[in-house]
């Protein structure tokens, strides 16, 4: 068992899953179901075993701000329904705390270069956010932004040079395809809410950046990500069982992860 | 008598000179930070930074030293550059956030606080190790130490071997546990020009 659970694969993908599809049943009566993007993430931190509470790296503190994340998305979800200003403003914020996240790796670096990055980093996470959570009352296409945004970002940072970010990313991914699975049973009666919807994109957000920053991955590929929240807003057929509206729109947003792919596949093989 | 006393005073010079401490630059083109890792059980992988530099004082007299060294993270080289038909080479990986995280941390460096003697030499060195932005405590034992002229350009330098163990997990790099080792064995090989 300790062998399996040690497995990259497992820890990532198949887990996460599980967890997610766990979760979001146990959660959906409490109409709290986005939670298993969180459950199938923070299993994925747990099982890697890389994460201490300690905020004196990225990855900490992008963890950090993750478990943020999830707390505002549940208060958001039982005390009140966000709106689109809530989106600006919480794109706003996790915008700056990704500069916080990043704040020694972009001290490192020349003051010119560490000022374009430092803003096209918060803007990339504003812009995920601000995007993403206007989903927040639609689960299939909040769903399955998760579900492109986490496997664009994980597989995209495989292929540069991190798998810690990969399974990070790719947890997220499949915790949201976890929470797919029960929208695809039960339909849009499933909430996904803030707590899906901040949680994958503020971390998808700055996982994303941390691809780039840490692990080498070309940030025109990562950039070409934020186009999946406004993928998944394309025509759905409305009057088709959920499962049909769950797989075009993850269909959608899979496109643009897997265009985002080929870009850092091809700028590695340059 | 005066000319007895300058002299007795010449004579004297180099031996007044040899007591007082002296400053050693390391020789980066001689000098690698060397280790080896356990490798899923199977085998071990050694792997060396290219890049490194530091000094150290010592006064064999009085038997006391001092060391300063750091390394250039992202020199890390496995022998790995050719990424073939991967996506990255494992050097690339032990760049990254995995491992040692240059982008962040690009210096590891070590700082002595206590050096021990036998003899006129040195033979172990306790320090403070700072990889990945902790500092833990870290023990060289100079398993080789060789003073004198270089056989060529006659300069004055010393050189040598010094070997630790440190556990990375320790210092906050976990991934891959336990696939490849928590243990981590140091042989650092220098040398160093006096100034």
């Amino acid at each position: 068992m300790g062998a399996f659970l040690a497995h990259p694969a497992v820890q990532g993908g198949l887990a996460p899953f599980i967890v997610g599809i766990v979760v979001a049943g146990l959660a959906y009566g409490l109409r709290l179901a986005g939670i298993a993007a969180a459950a199938g993430f923070f299993a994925a931190v747990y099982l890697i075993g890389n994460f201490f509470f300690d905020l004196h790296t990225s990855m900490h503190k992008i963890v950090a701000l993750g478990m943020l994340a999830t707390a505002i998305g549940v208060v958001a979800d039982l005390a009140f329904k966000p709106t689109r200003a809530a989106g600006a403003v919480l794109g706003g914020l996790f915008g700056l705390g990704s500069l916080w996240a990043f704040w020694t790796v972009l001290g490192n670096k020349p003051l010119a270069q560490a000022l374009v990055y430092g803003a096209a980093v918060a803007a990339f996470v504003a812009w995920t956010v601000a995007t993403t959570l206007t989903l927040h009352d639609d689960p299939v296409r909040a769903g399955a932004a998760g579900l492109g945004l986490g496997l664009g970002v994980g597989i995209g940072a495989v292929l540069g040079a991190s798998s810690l970010i990969g399974q990070y990313g790719m947890s997220l991914g499949a915790a949201s395809g976890g929470f797919l699975v029960l929208v695809m049973t039960l339909g849009k009666r499933v909430t996904a809410g803030a707590s899906l919807t901040l949680t994958v994109s503020a971390l998808t957000g700055m996982l994303g950046a941390a691809a780039v920053m840490l692990a080498r991955v070309p940030w025109f590929s990562v950039a070409a990500l934020g186009l999946v929240p406004l993928a998944v807003r394309l025509p759905l057929p409305e009057r088709a069982h959920p499962a049909t509206q769950v797989v075009v729109a993850s269909l959608y947003a899979l496109a643009i992860a897997g265009a985002s792919l080929a870009l850092a596949w091809v700028a590695r093989r340059a | 008598m005066k000319r007895l006393t300058l002299a007795a005073i010449a004579l004297a010079l180099p031996v007044a000179a040899s007591a007082a401490p002296e400053t050693y630059i390391v020789d980066p083109i001689h000098s690698f930070a060397n280790f080896s890792v356990d490798h899923i059980g199977y085998s071990t992988l050694f792997g060396r930074f290219n890049r490194s530099s530091g000094k150290f004082i010592i006064d064999a007299q009085a038997k006391t030293a001092s060391v300063e060294m750091t390394v250039d993270a992202a020199s890390v080289d496995t022998g790995d550059h050719d990424r073939g038909s991967r996506a990255r080479t494992r050097d690339e990986h032990l760049r990254s956030a995995d491992f040692f995280n240059v982008a962040e941390f690009p210096a590891m460096t070590f700082k002595s606080t206590a050096v021990k003697f036998s003899g006129d030499s040195p033979t172990e060195i306790e320090g403070q190790f700072t990889m990945l932005g902790a500092a833990k405590p870290l023990t060289l034992r100079l398993e080789r130490w060789k003073c004198g002229a270089h056989p060529f350009n006659k300069k004055q330098m010393c050189g040598g071997n010094a070997t630790g163990m440190l556990r990375r997990t320790d210092y906050g790099m976990k991934y891959a546990m336990p696939a490849i080792s928590d243990e981590v064995k140091l042989n650092i090989s220098f040398e160093a020009y006096r100034q």
